[in-house]
């Protein structure tokens, strides 16, 4: 603070403004040059982007052909009769559901345990969240390698208990749960780190009177700690559905872009190959349209159907 | 009761727990690390070899010296986009959050109200119009265009202008008395009051551009502009076949600087991540 007072002292009050301007007006012109930057970017690079992509999506727009006829909503209509597309959808929402589930389960197990009272809580917490911060490149080459039908080390350890080797990777049926196991042991720790922070806020004077009046550590788990995250869990799985229903590096990486045939084609995929493989620009703007629909639907169903619930 | 809940034995269950976690994360980490010191045909066995029985640098060797692929260059321009996207996130989204947070001005809650609607909008939507404009700007294949489109990150105003606003008014006031104008009051008070904010931020938006994979696969197409993450997937589909220990290296080398840049933060990262909420994919 002295720096200040001693730098402002001898600097004229206001030097850049006419007096006449009042002290409202100023700080307005202050704020807009404040926020200039970041509305310039924003308005170019999102809002132009959103409104053209809506916009490009009535159009047959080829990235490699001089004309684009305006087709309304034949972009639309043929997505929505496209069987691939729809099956890239079921496959993207298994793989979210099976992969939010996972991660939930696991995170709140490993939070539970890290917030007891024991030796070595954060070493246990750094070491938990190492796999996340692996990129989506390195987890998806280990992963493929250990998912490996013949080499695999996954398939090893099953035969220990008598598993004959699974084709995780090669067997349509299984792609998606494979996908879905190695997103689990790469994403589970944000949630633990959420939900570590949630248990946390929970007063302990709660568990206090839970064990004055005999309860167990299960009842105390159930009764006490599971209603009071509730908002955690909302933050959890709707944060969790809304980025691994993006999912593409797992795919891209693991199964080599979506196999076998089209197994583990995800939405994001399907926009891939639509834009940057097929080079149909506009069809792609209609698919993103449709991804960002569908987003908008399952997050607004995640908050009705949590939030409905009564409050304790 | 208490003496119970914090004996050892009473604890069995969690470190239980908590082991077989920590197996789980770690084997396929150490599987990684002990096959890359392996050569293709003690790789390529069945059953598979957890330990190499002598151990060998030759796939870092030629992970490092193969012609189409270039870690270190990949490395390189990595570090360079996320640290350059990095700094441009917080110096366009930082006045913003001042803005938001502590000036009066017409259309603040309106403009703030739409900006939490899109943060509902996936970016898939401005992918095709974005690869289009880097593209009749000529910056498809350099810098540019993975520093600047993102640049705009809703999400770091919204954390940004939540911390701005827990920093006490009066002490904005002082430095008012004291004539400071509304530049000096955000350089002199605001900033150096939330280097944390802004420091967990600045490591988020470094992880999350680091590891992204599709934006820098549409707009690079040259090995020497190539990320590490777009040229792992390079590696994958030419090498898969016969070299999985190179694979293998590569994947070593790409996440040592990471794993080494977390030894020294973690603490802050952990924290970051609760403060933030961010860190999930």
């Amino acid at each position: 603070m002295a720096r200040i007072i001693g730098q402002r002292l001898t600097e004229p009050r206001h030097s850049i403004f006419p007096f006449s301007m009042n002290l409202k007006t100023r700080e307005a012109i202050a704020a807009y040059l404040f926020l200039s930057p970041f509305l310039i970017f924003f308005a170019i690079f999102f809002v132009r982007a959103t409104i053209s992509s809506v916009g490009m999506s009535f159009y047959d727009w080829r990235l490699l052909r001089p004309t684009t006829p305006y087709v309304g909503l034949d972009n639309y209509i043929d997505l929505f009769s496209d069987p691939i597309w729809w099956s890239s959808v079921i496959h993207t929402i298994y793989f979210a559901v099976v992969t939010v589930l996972g991660t939930t389960i696991v995170g709140l197990l490993a939070a539970v345990a890290v917030t007891r009272p024991i030796h070595g809580q954060g070493f246990f917490r750094v070491l938990l969240y190492i796999p996340q911060l692996m990129s989506v490149g390195a987890m998806g080459l280990v992963w493929n390698w250990l998912l490996s039908t013949q080499f695999g080390v996954i398939n090893y350890l099953l035969s220990f208990i008598g598993i004959r080797p699974i084709n995780w990777l090669g067997d349509p049926n299984l792609v998606i749960p494979a996908l879905s196991l190695a997103t689990i042991w790469w994403t589970f720790g944000f949630p633990m780190l959420i939900f570590i922070a949630g248990l946390q806020g929970i007063p302990e004077h709660l568990y206090e009177a839970a064990r004055i009046d005999g309860a167990n550590g299960r009842q105390i788990f159930f009764r006490i700690t599971l209603p009071l995250l509730r908002p955690t869990i909302l933050f959890v799985t709707v944060t969790g559905i809304i980025s691994h229903f993006q999912v593409f590096g797992q795919p891209y990486i693991i199964t080599g872009g979506g196999g076998p045939g089209r197994s583990s084609w995800t939405v994001v995929i399907y926009l891939y190959q639509q834009a940057w493989v097929a080079y149909r620009m506009g069809f792609g703007a209609a698919v993103a349209v449709a991804i960002a629909a569908i987003m908008a639907v399952i997050t607004a169903f995640q908050f009705l159907v949590i939030s409905r619930r009564v409050e304790y | 009761m208490n003496f119970k809940q914090y004996s050892p034995y009473r604890n069995w269950g969690t470190y239980a727990v908590l082991a077989v976690l920590s197996a789980i994360v770690l084997f396929p980490l150490i599987i990684t690390v002990s096959q890359s010191f392996m050569t293709n045909q003690e790789v390529n066995r069945w059953p598979p070899k957890i330990l190499p029985t002598a151990p060998t640098v030759e796939s870092y060797n030629t992970v490092l010296t193969q012609q189409d692929v270039r870690l270190d260059l990949w490395l390189r321009n990595s570090l360079l986009a996320a640290g350059g996207y990095t700094l441009a996130v917080l110096v366009i989204c930082t006045p913003a959050a001042y803005a938001f947070a502590r000036l009066r001005f017409p259309g603040n809650r309106l403009l703030f109200a739409i900006l939490l609607v899109t943060i509902m909008i996936p970016g898939q939507v401005t992918l095709i119009p974005n690869f289009l404009l880097m593209r009749d700007l000529k910056w498809l294949d350099t810098f540019n265009a993975l520093i600047f489109p993102g640049a705009a990150n809703v999400f770091g105003v919204f954390l940004l202008r939540q911390f701005f606003m827990q920093i006490p008014q009066e002490l904005e006031e002082a430095a008012v008395l004291d004539g400071a104008g509304y530049f000096g009051r955000f350089r002199h008070v605001i900033l150096p009051l939330s280097t944390n904010a802004i420091t967990a931020l600045a490591i988020f938006v470094f992880l999350g551009h680091y590891n992204d994979l599709f934006w820098p696969i549409i707009v690079t197409s040259s090995l020497e502009t190539r990320t590490l993450p777009v040229g792992l997937s390079i590696i994958q589909s030419s090498y898969a076949g016969q070299y999985r220990p190179m694979i293998l290296a590569g994947v070593v080398l790409s996440t040592l600087p990471i794993l080494i840049v977390y030894a020294i933060f973690q603490r802050r990262i952990i924290q970051g991540v609760t403060l933030t909420g961010m860190g999930g994919r």
